[in-house]
């Protein structure tokens, strides 16, 4: 890709799946704590779990985004 | 069916996905100036952008909803379309193709024919591929309807519109550039929200194996039972497997298909574009992880009468069970507020990367293949951008119209789907006596090429229209009764064989192109690609043996 007008590089793509990855994360995790629905292994909290692993998952991509962004 | 409810958190993750994607356009819009940017993001891709990318290119949500149930049908037959039927092409184009496509720095494959052979076969195949490209977006685009309209009693007209003005809007933007950055977010997006069915599927029986404990042997295996076609679900042979699936459909799909090679042009050297594949292979054997494994759940289940699990009537075959919701009704089962929503998301991801791969290759070709070489020969950089941005509009338009005369003629299906076996089956022929043996002739590929596109095309109406029947239609399959799939193997494969030789035979005849206009395009007159001083762990070949070696393994153990 080219430089936009003031001369930067676009974040890496994989900036911006950390930042998916965690927002669905806090979502899911969210939707695991109210959930009302009943579903096989409820019992086993896949929300919270999942959510969590997500979370995780989009803050190293975000973090593994944001250096090699700035390392140029 | 009753619909799946979706809770207001759902909601919010599915709206998410659409800011999310139209924003990643707005903001990849101003780095997107050149042609190299709109329709080769710039060439400045890693492998692991561009594998990824390429995988996902071709992981549709059709593919996911449709293996899962079809492995309620066929069991672990399945796993040959992941494993078999990609991983030897995916490891070949990234060897031995990827250097004379790459080092051509060509736009589109059809823009290779036009190099090694002339005009009129590039027109051929630049014609009929962006016809079977927008052809298979609005099949994508009509079936994407479909599924959300029965499964949550969302409106057709909204579902397809929403979705093509966003898909239409993102690439419009950030062309090649943004449908790599969406494909690659659907790549995780499909992991984090269809592997956690296999994975509490997986709880629910007690292990892997309870999953697998008591499944007919026609099910269960990979190898032992194709001696036989009676006795595998499938109804195919060895030969049919390896020679119509591992050989012509895998190969003429994985290395022509601009639509997954596209991706690889993106990488920023010959090195990347050759690990770009031999990336991507190491995920496409993955998947029936999540495929398979759900599908057989959903059929440990559905044996089970007591589980609750029951798939309803096939809306398109009544009286029949409808085996592509089984994906749906197991994310139901297990997943609470929040992940239903992730679930529903990735699978409207995985719809809309498959039509906005489409969408971005029919630009390109139409583009450079077609508008520059015909229409206007002279066109500027810039202005081909244009044309390149104004056609991703048509195309979408385009779609969008084909999705609305499925709807309507709902028989048509069947041919859309069945031409990519008339496209890319022969184009293999073609590609490979042109890629690796010189003597190859221009009169030759597009003969030979135009012959094996009339014999697919005529072996598939033949079947349809009962033409070809008893003697003749065993003598093709190598079958008493040929089933639906030992069917397509063969068309394939005659198509293959058919092209492979008119074009040889023809060639013989005729003159072939001076070595001189051959360079770089041809072997023996192409200078190896050299990884320089790249350590084990960089080289191409290291990767592709033990991706060699994990299919080799896979297969035993399931055999």
């Amino acid at each position: 890709m080219s430089q936009d007008d003031s001369g930067r590089e676009p974040l890496p793509i994989w900036f911006f799946v950390g930042v998916i990855l965690a927002v669905y994360g806090v979502l899911v995790i969210a939707g695991g704590l109210v959930s009302t629905r009943a579903t096989v292994l409820a019992d086993t909290k896949p929300g919270l779990w999942w959510g969590a692993l997500m979370l995780v998952a989009g803050g190293i991509f975000t973090a593994i985004g944001w250096v090699s962004h700035k390392k140029g | 069916m009753p619909t799946i409810e979706l809770a207001f958190l759902d909601w919010a993750i599915i709206v998410l996905y659409f800011v999310a994607i139209i924003g990643i356009g707005l903001y990849l819009k101003k780095f997107t100036k050149t042609g190299e940017d709109f329709f080769m993001g710039g060439r400045k891709n890693s492998s692991w952008v561009a594998g990824l990318a390429f995988l996902s290119a071709n992981l549709g949500a059709l593919e996911i909803l449709g293996w899962t149930g079809g492995t309620m049908k066929y069991g672990m037959f399945v796993s040959h379309f992941y494993w078999v039927g990609a991983i030897p092409a995916m490891l070949f184009l990234g060897l031995y193709m990827m250097p004379f496509y790459y080092s051509s720095k060509i736009h589109s494959v059809p823009g290779y024919l036009k190099l090694r052979f002339d005009e009129r076969t590039r027109l051929l195949n630049a014609f009929s591929f962006a016809i079977m490209t927008l052809l298979m977006s609005g099949i994508n685009l009509y079936l994407m309807a479909l599924v959300f309209n029965l499964l949550l009693g969302w409106d057709w007209h909204v579902s397809m519109w929403v979705s093509a003005a966003a898909i239409g809007c993102y690439i419009t933007l950030g062309g090649l550039m943004s449908a790599i950055f969406t494909e690659i977010v659907q790549f995780f997006l499909i992991w984090a929200g269809l592997f956690l069915v296999s994975v509490l599927g997986v709880m629910e029986f007690g292990g892997l194996g309870e999953v697998m404990n008591g499944l007919p042997s026609t099910m269960s295996t990979l190898w032992s039972t194709t001696g036989d076609p009676d006795a595998n679900a499938m109804g195919v042979t060895w030969l049919g497997l390896a020679m119509g699936l591992g050989f012509v459909l895998s190969f003429g799909y994985w290395t022509t298909d601009f639509l997954v090679v596209q991706r690889a042009f993106s990488s920023k050297d010959l090195r990347s574009a050759r690990l770009t594949p031999i990336t991507a292979s190491f995920f496409k054997m993955a998947l029936p992880f999540i495929v398979v494994v759900a599908g057989l759940v959903a059929y440990k289940l559905g044996m089970d009468p007591a589980s609750g699990f029951k798939l309803p009537e096939d809306p398109s075959n009544p009286g029949k069970l409808w085996n592509d919701a089984a994906l749906p009704l197991l994310i139901v089962r297990y997943y609470p507020v929040g992940l239903v929503g992730l679930g529903i998301t990735a699978l409207l991801a995985g719809f809309m990367a498959g039509q906005a791969g489409n969408v971005s290759a029919f630009n390109t070709v139409w583009t450079y293949d077609i508008y520059r070489a015909v229409i206007n020969k002279k066109a500027s950089d810039e202005h081909l951008v244009w044309v390149g941005r104004v056609t991703t509009v048509v195309g979408i338009l385009l779609s969008v119209g084909t999705a609305y005369l499925a709807m309507q003629f709902n028989t048509i299906m069947d041919y859309i789907q069945a031409i990519f076996s008339w496209v890319n089956a022969p184009l293999f022929a073609t590609m490979l006596l042109g890629m690796f043996w010189k003597r190859t002739t221009s009169a030759g590929a597009f003969w030979g090429l135009l012959a094996g596109m009339i014999t697919s095309f005529g072996i598939f109406i033949g079947f349809r229209f009962g033409w070809i029947s008893g003697d003749l239609a065993s003598v093709l399959t190598f079958t008493a009764t040929p089933s639906d799939m030992t069917r397509n193997l063969w068309q394939a494969s005659w198509a293959w064989i058919v092209c492979f030789g008119m074009t040889v035979a023809i060639s013989l005849f005729t003159a072939p192109k001076p070595d001189a206009e051959l360079e770089g395009l041809v072997k023996g007159l192409t200078p190896k690609a050299d990884d320089g001083k790249v350590g084990l762990l960089g080289r191409p070949g290291f990767w592709a043996a033990v991706a060699l070696v994990v299919l080799v393994v896979l297969n035993v153990y399931f055999w």
